[in-house]
């Protein structure tokens, strides 16, 4: 891995052309947001010409890891390798900010201990007043900055569904891999993917033990944590005998299926063509004979970076979405909404500039509702629209097939 | 990355002009941290020179403003758009300032009543484009690089691409300039009116002058009336002469397409080799043409471009009409550039452009000055205007750099003795500077290094770039 990125930054020909889809340069035309200009940071460490310093760090983390930029790449260059190799020199050689270091390193791998620190977190939460919309105002210690989040759950989504609902002769057995966000936020999503696919006649498993992706680690550079978290997802998800895993979260999909190839090694393979997007699942396996009554909705769809991008899905949320309500397309669905981890903290106007463009797009299509399949691109845009008191809904596309599912009075699954 | 090495005074006349600079434009469009510079000390040819300083100027005050001293410290200064240049223009061989120009990026007007469009140089060429074309207006010039070179950089390279046959050069469409000079002085060139004989052209001598003249802060551009309709035609040939032929064939019937590409054999190989493109072995030349007009135009155009191609031995056409079975076509002409990284790391690609008549023999030099070294040659580009590139790729065995620069030096002979140019719309930079004097001749010369010494005396404007000292 180490000697990886400084053969991979030789391949990138300075054309220039990753300038036009990056997300933050377009907001701020400078050239060491783009991936050429860090290629060429990286370029320049590798030559020891620089070392790290507080300003390097700034432009390494000004990356939203949305790999836009590889996508269009004709030199075909692997510019995962490159930041991934970055982030993790910055924490070599610089250190974690020390609340992070805390959070992945001690309480990420044990769940009890960061059930119990967000637990006082919502506590204090419903002391601070200001409650706008369902979201509010508070400062959980993950997702640090100005902005408004929506309240913790009482209830996490693992500890919610413990017990797997039985069905008799179900099509297929799945595993869900929860992720933090729809674990200690988004529980209503779990709940409707459970409930979904097991209309679907599908049962789903939601395995206990299973720990943070890794993602916000390895963003910070951490890759130790990371790959602590990734031998743990892995031996809970490896000892349940599962058909599928399916996840609703982009970003967490990106990280069990993709990353984990080169955190587990590739014995992970395996495990990894068994994961999907719960679009893309849902499409694949129950595409033809699932019913639903659309809703009586318009319903625009955005596009996460890490399932466009990363893995080229944007017809199946689109379809399932065709399915289940009045859907329009918005101009610009596949423009990034600014939210992810440290970049939205350490570059929060940036930020502010991307999700204006979104908000932007999503009122232009006229929809009621964004439907999108990510919980972080569903904070960030419910952040948005929260501070400009406007009508639309934020939502996930697989709660919108939730309701059309029961509108229609679809339930296929067999408990009997 | 290279570091130039300054003498004490310099260093001395650097700090002072970065204190100044400071005080003057504002810190906020400063940047002198290394992990800045060095962002800042490329473009698309990969060369690197760390430069000491980058300003990026908000309006045309900050650009005369950032001039003035430069000039009065004598740094040296480059201008920059996108840094997607394939000749060396914006690197900063002699260190001092780079010029980033990408934030003066507002379209400040678009006229349709005068058919002309006043921009900001560092707006995106492909969003000047995009913009007029809502007005159903037309900017024809259409680099490969259009999504994301600056006009700013266009102009100053004098910008080709694929619709140069029908509708010219970058050069063809610049109606006025604002242009500030290196003392600081602000000129104006040309004027929003079509045509004008008043005087010397200035305009025509600012454009692609590769930054070594003046900075563009402003530049109108004149449009045409949107074409209503696009088609391509595809033609495949089994022998290299006869896709020349249809070429010739097709302008001789008084048609000139919109575009005219021509791919050789090679390319054919490793766009195939990379796609997996369905083209068969037989395969040894591609046309790739497309045609614009109104509906009646074209269907009128179509049969006459077939049967030119059939006529010269063509086995197959194709008509693609719908926007994604144009796609799917012109697919093939956009993976040239990584399908040939595929077959070799590295490439000297030379925009030749020779006289249409001597395509055919300028292609059949190329190939005996290849003959069978161990090196690949892969030829495409504008045929319809003689604008070939010829693409040397070498790997990094010992001895390959060496071949290949050997040689791209006989073609560039070659291309001269056939009475051609070295650079049809690149540039010369500081990659082809050894080559100036192959074409131009010794007086030529010498009258070109007086105008560069009349408008910048002290010799800062984007020193090292199209002359040899
Ligand atoms: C993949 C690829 C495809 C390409 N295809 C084509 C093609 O089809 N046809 C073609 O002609 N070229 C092509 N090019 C070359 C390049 O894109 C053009 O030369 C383009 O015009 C450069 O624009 P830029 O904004 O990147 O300028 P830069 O590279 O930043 O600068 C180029 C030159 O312009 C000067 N300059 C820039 N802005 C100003 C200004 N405001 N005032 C004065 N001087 C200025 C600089 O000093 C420098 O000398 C291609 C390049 C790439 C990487
Ligand atoms: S698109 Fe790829 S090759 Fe081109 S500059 Fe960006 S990273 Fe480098
Ligand atoms: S990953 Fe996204 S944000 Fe980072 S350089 Fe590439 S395009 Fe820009």
């Amino acid at each position: 891995m180490t000697t990886d990125w400084k053969e991979e930054v030789s391949k990138c020909s300075k054309c220039g052309k990753c300038q036009t889809v990056c997300p933050v340069f377009l907001e701020t035309g400078d050239e060491s947001s783009v991936s050429r200009g860090k290629i060429s940071l990286a370029e320049a460490l590798r030559d020891k010409q620089i070392v790290y310093t507080e300003r390097l760090r700034e432009h390494v983390y000004s990356c939203k890891k949305c790999m836009r930029c590889r996508k269009v790449c004709p030199s075909d260059v692997d510019y995962e390798v490159i930041i991934s190799a970055l982030l993790r020199g910055v924490a070599d050689e610089m250190g974690i900010p020390l609340m992070p270091k805390i959070i992945f390193r001690y309480m990420l791998p044990r769940r009890i201990l960061f059930d119990l620190m967000l637990k006082v977190g919502s506590k204090i939460q419903r002391f601070i007043p200001g409650k706008r919309r369902g979201q509010m105002r508070h400062l959980p210690l993950l997702f640090m900055g100005k902005r408004w989040i929506p309240t913790l759950a009482k209830k996490t989504a693992l500890k919610k569904f413990s017990t797997t609902r039985k069905l008799k002769n179900p099509k297929m057995r799945v595993g869900l891999f929860t992720g933090c966000l729809i674990n200690y936020i988004y529980v209503d999503i779990a709940e409707a993917v459970v409930d979904v696919l097991n209309r679907m006649n599908i049962e789903v498993v939601i395995p206990q033990g299973q720990l943070c992706c890794g993602t916000p680690s390895s963003t910070m550079g951490d890759h130790k944590s990371s790959k602590k978290l990734a031998e743990v997802n892995r031996e809970v998800f490896e000892s349940h005998n599962l058909d599928a895993i399916v996840s609703a979260c982009a970003t967490c999909t990106k990280s069990i299926k993709m990353d984990y190839l080169r955190t587990l090694g590739p014995s992970w393979q395996q495990m990894s063509d068994k994961i999907y997007d719960i679009s893309e699942f849902i499409e694949k396996y129950c595409g033809n004979d699932y019913k639903a009554k659309p809703i009586d909705e318009k319903v625009t769809y955005h596009d996460p970076c890490h399932l466009m991008w990363v893995r080229g899905i944007t017809e199946e949320p689109r379809d399932v979405l065709k399915k289940s309500s009045d859907f329009v397309d918005m101009d610009m669905a596949g423009s990034c909404c600014g939210g992810g981890g440290i970049f939205t903290i350490i570059h929060y106007d940036l930020t502010l500039k991307m999700l204006e463009r979104k908000v932007n797009s999503i009122e232009r299509s006229g929809a009621d509702t964004v439907a999108t399949n990510c919980p972080g691109c569903i904070m960030q845009i419910a952040d948005g629209f929260a501070g400009k008191d406007s009508k639309v809904k934020t939502t996930h596309s697989i709660q919108i097939l939730q309701k059309a599912m029961v509108n229609g009075g679809v339930d296929n699954s067999d408990t009997s | 990355m290279k570091f130039f090495q300054k003498t004490k005074k310099e260093v001395n006349k650097h700090q002072k002009a970065l204190s100044e600079l400071i005080r003057v434009v504002g810190e906020e469009r400063i940047l002198s941290a290394i992990e800045d510079r060095i962002c800042y000390s490329y473009d698309a040819t990969r060369q690197k020179v760390l430069p000491d300083i980058v300003v990026r100027p908000a309006d045309t005050n900050d650009v005369s403003n950032t001039l003035k001293i430069a000039s009065k410290y004598k740094v040296p200064i480059y201008a920059r758009g996108a840094g997607s240049g394939l000749t060396g223009g914006a690197v900063p061989l002699m260190g001092g300032i780079v010029f980033d120009l990408k934030n003066m990026n507002r379209i400040i007007e678009i006229s349709p009543d005068d058919f002309t469009a006043t921009v900001e140089p560092g707006v995106v060429t492909k969003e000047l484009q995009d913009e007029v074309a809502k007005f159903d207006l037309f900017y024809p010039p259409d680099p490969s690089s259009a999504a994301f070179s600056t006009i700013g950089g266009n102009v100053a390279e004098c910008a080709g691409g694929i619709t140069g046959l029908k509708y010219g050069v970058t050069r063809d469409y610049i109606l006025s300039l604002e242009i500030v000079l290196p003392d600081g002085s602000v000129i104006n060139t040309g004027g929003k009116a079509l045509r004008s004989t008043t005087g010397y052209d200035l305009t025509r001598l600012f454009t692609g002058s590769e930054g070594t003249l003046g900075v563009f802060t402003k530049i109108t551009v004149k449009l045409i009336p949107k074409p209503e309709k696009i088609l391509t035609v595809a033609a495949y040939f089994s022998e290299r002469d006869d896709a020349v032929d249809a070429a010739d064939l097709i302008i001789d019937n008084n048609i000139l397409p919109r575009t005219l590409e021509f791919l050789d054999q090679m390319t054919i190989n490793a766009v195939r080799g990379y796609t997996g493109a369905d083209i068969g072995e037989d395969v040894k030349a591609l046309l790739l043409i497309d045609i614009d007009g109104t509906e009646g135009s074209i269907s009128h155009e179509v049969p006459i471009i077939e049967n030119a191609c059939r006529e010269s031995n063509a086995f197959r056409t194709k008509v693609a009409e719908t926007a994604e079975e144009r796609d799917a076509i012109w697919a093939t002409r956009r993976s040239i550039s990584p399908a040939l990284y595929n077959i070799a790391p590295h490439k000297i690609n030379e925009d030749i452009c020779v006289p249409r008549s001597k395509i055919k023999e300028m292609l059949q030099r190329v190939d005996r000055i290849k003959t069978d070294q161990p090196i690949y040659i892969a030829n495409f580009g504008h045929i319809g205007d003689g604008n070939i590139h010829v693409n040397t790729m070498y790997s990094d065995d010992p001895g390959q750099e060496e071949l290949a620069e050997s040689i791209v030096n006989k073609v560039m002979k070659e291309v001269v003795k056939l009475g051609g140019s070295i650079s049809g719309e690149h540039g010369i930079g500081n990659k082809k500077s050894q080559f100036m004097e192959l074409e131009i001749p010794s007086h030529e010369y010498e009258i070109m290094k007086k105008f560069k010494s009349y408008f910048d005396p002290k010799g800062i404007m984007n020193p090292g770039k199209m002359f040899i000292r």
